[in-house]
């Protein structure tokens, strides 16, 4: 009663194509959501550090609301939820041009942006406190300070953290599935429905993610390794 | 004596292909074992099975595993049997199976050829077709109008395969299960969702409003529901068949239908005489 393993239906048929069509799907959709998370995490990562109270407030405020709510309700919540609050014409048109994309888009990069705000407000807070009154002390404003001396060494140091990061982003992306977004995880459920051979589906998907991976992993070592401030740290990493 | 034993395993070698031909059943073997059978069926699938106002775990599917195939299977293994239930989705329920997680599906799955590759199925023991759920007054009447519209199915049915090759400008939308597939019908994301017609009349009399909403459309394709069990296991599918061939001849089959169809029952759908000829045919009558 042993499984009888069938590979050949990832390269019959359809079942070529349809991998092609998730995986693009996976990278638009996780490209998208990076920008936005990245744009996010930086702008209320960078706010809970401030000198300035209600601002310090609001950002905590996102992180803590949209971390701790699990993703999946976050994606129900842009696809069920948001719609309704538009206009009948605007909602029916969002439906006929790819609402589950964009609602996936959403709940994929608000979700993680409040993460990636952790990772850099981190990398904020290990700068010390000398640098910054010492960047004040030269003249420079808060805005110049953090632009110029503190916002460009931190996203250097948050490196790891953050390619750890956008990697569970990527993965993550296949909970848009539930709001019927055909990506890559749906698409290998596709060829289960076809041949019924979930395994052989399952594994290709598998693989698929895991060179994803180490790809983006790779690149994200090579960043840090090229724009490491020589001196900077002690030790640049013997990553990759 | 030495050769002679040689001989012997190279005549169990080569007889091993041959092994699951006499050898006891496999799944009957743990279950004498266990003393449970367990079996991967829906939640939320009225009325087949789904967790009803009291929280518990109901259906037709599993009355007929409970008061056909359980009798079946102890009177096979010579002792009392229990039932435990564990949630299958359709992409889930083909690994569950052949993992050993679960024994049998008895849901709301289609017996079809791609299937029967990989799973054994029992008799049919329901027969349906594929329709569409729509608002009332909606602009779609079948499967001839849906060029263009936004129509969910769920993901891994059969319903979705057949329209992608029928009507392949629909946009479709699938969803990993019924709930979110009715939402988005609820919402207007979708225009219309197709399922198996009875799946329909189920979701259609536990909606808000059921009277807003109507089943529309020809069958177009023909679902024959059965219960899958691992690939090769012979006695165990003439043990779980025997169950239901007994309650099609003793009428427990039918009486057990009339609790959940019948004009009292969760769902009224009165069984056509097509729909009862094509299940007694299955026994040679």
């Amino acid at each position: 009663m042993s499984y009888q393993f069938k590979w050949s239906v990832l390269w019959s048929g359809q079942s070529g194509y349809w991998l092609l069509q998730g995986l693009i799907t996976t990278l638009e959709l996780s490209a998208l959501a990076w920008l936005l998370a990245v744009a996010l995490g930086i702008l209320s990562g960078a706010l809970r550090t401030v000198p300035f109270r209600p601002l310090r407030a609001a950002a905590t405020f996102y992180v803590e609301f949209f971390r701790n709510v699990p993703l999946l309700v976050w994606m129900f919540f842009w696809y069920f939820g948001v719609p309704p609050l538009l206009p009948r014409g605007v909602q029916d048109w969002l439906f006929d041009h790819g609402a589950e994309f964009w609602a996936g888009m959403f709940a994929l990069g608000v979700y993680h942006g409040a993460r990636m705000s952790e990772v850099i407000r981190s990398g904020i807070q290990s700068i010390p406190r000398t640098q910054f009154e010492a960047s004040v002390a030269m003249g420079l404003s808060v805005w110049q300070a953090y632009r110029l001396v503190i916002l460009p060494i931190a996203l250097r140091l948050i490196v790891p953290p953050i390619t750890n990061e956008s990697l569970n982003l990527l993965k993550n992306s296949s909970v848009a599935l539930t709001i019927s977004v055909a990506e890559l995880t749906f698409q290998t459920r596709q060829i289960e429905t076809y041949t019924a051979r979930a395994i052989e589906a399952l594994t290709a998907g598998t693989l698929i993610y895991l060179v994803l991976c180490v790809s983006i992993a790779w690149v994200m070592s090579s960043l840090e390794r090229r724009y490491a401030i020589p001196g900077l740290i002690a030790r640049v990493g013997g990553a990759g | 004596m030495k050769r002679g034993f040689v001989v012997l395993q190279v005549l169990a070698l080569l007889l091993s292909p041959l092994g699951p031909v006499f050898a006891q059943s496999q799944t009957l073997d743990k279950i004498k074992e266990s003393g449970v059978l367990t079996i991967g069926t829906r939640t939320g699938s009225p009325p087949f099975a789904y967790i009803n106002k009291n929280n518990e775990w109901v259906g037709f599917s599993i009355d007929l595993v409970e008061l056909l195939v359980i009798p079946s299977i102890s009177k096979e293994v010579g002792k009392p049997i229990k039932l435990t239930k564990k949630e299958s989705t359709p992409p889930t329920r083909i690994p569950l199976l052949n993992s050993n997680s679960v024994d049998l599906i008895a849901g709301t799955m289609t017996d079809t050829p791609e299937r029967r590759q990989s799973v054994d199925f029992s008799l049919t023991f329901f027969l349906t077709g594929a329709q569409f759920l729509v608002k009332k007054g909606s602009p779609i009447h079948g499967i001839n109008d849906i060029a263009g519209k936004r129509i969910a199915t769920q993901q891994g049915s059969t319903n979705a395969k057949i329209i992608r090759e029928k009507v392949p400008n629909a946009q479709l939308r699938e969803f990993p299960d019924q709930p979110a597939a009715f939402q988005a019908l609820l919402q207007g994301q979708v225009d219309a969702y197709t399922n198996d017609g009875i799946q329909l009349y189920g979701l259609k009399a536990k909606a808000p409003n059921p009277t807003d909403w109507e089943v529309v459309g020809d069958f177009f394709s023909e679902e024959p529901y059965g219960m899958a069990m691992r690939k090769g296991d012979a006695k165990f599918k003439q043990t779980v068949d025997a169950g239901l061939k007994q309650g099609f001849e003793s009428g427990k089959y039918f009486e057990i239908y009339d609790k959940w169809f019948g004009p009292k029952g969760e769902l009224p759908y009165p069984m056509s005489p097509q729909v009862k000829a094509y299940l007694l045919k299955q026994i040679g009558k």
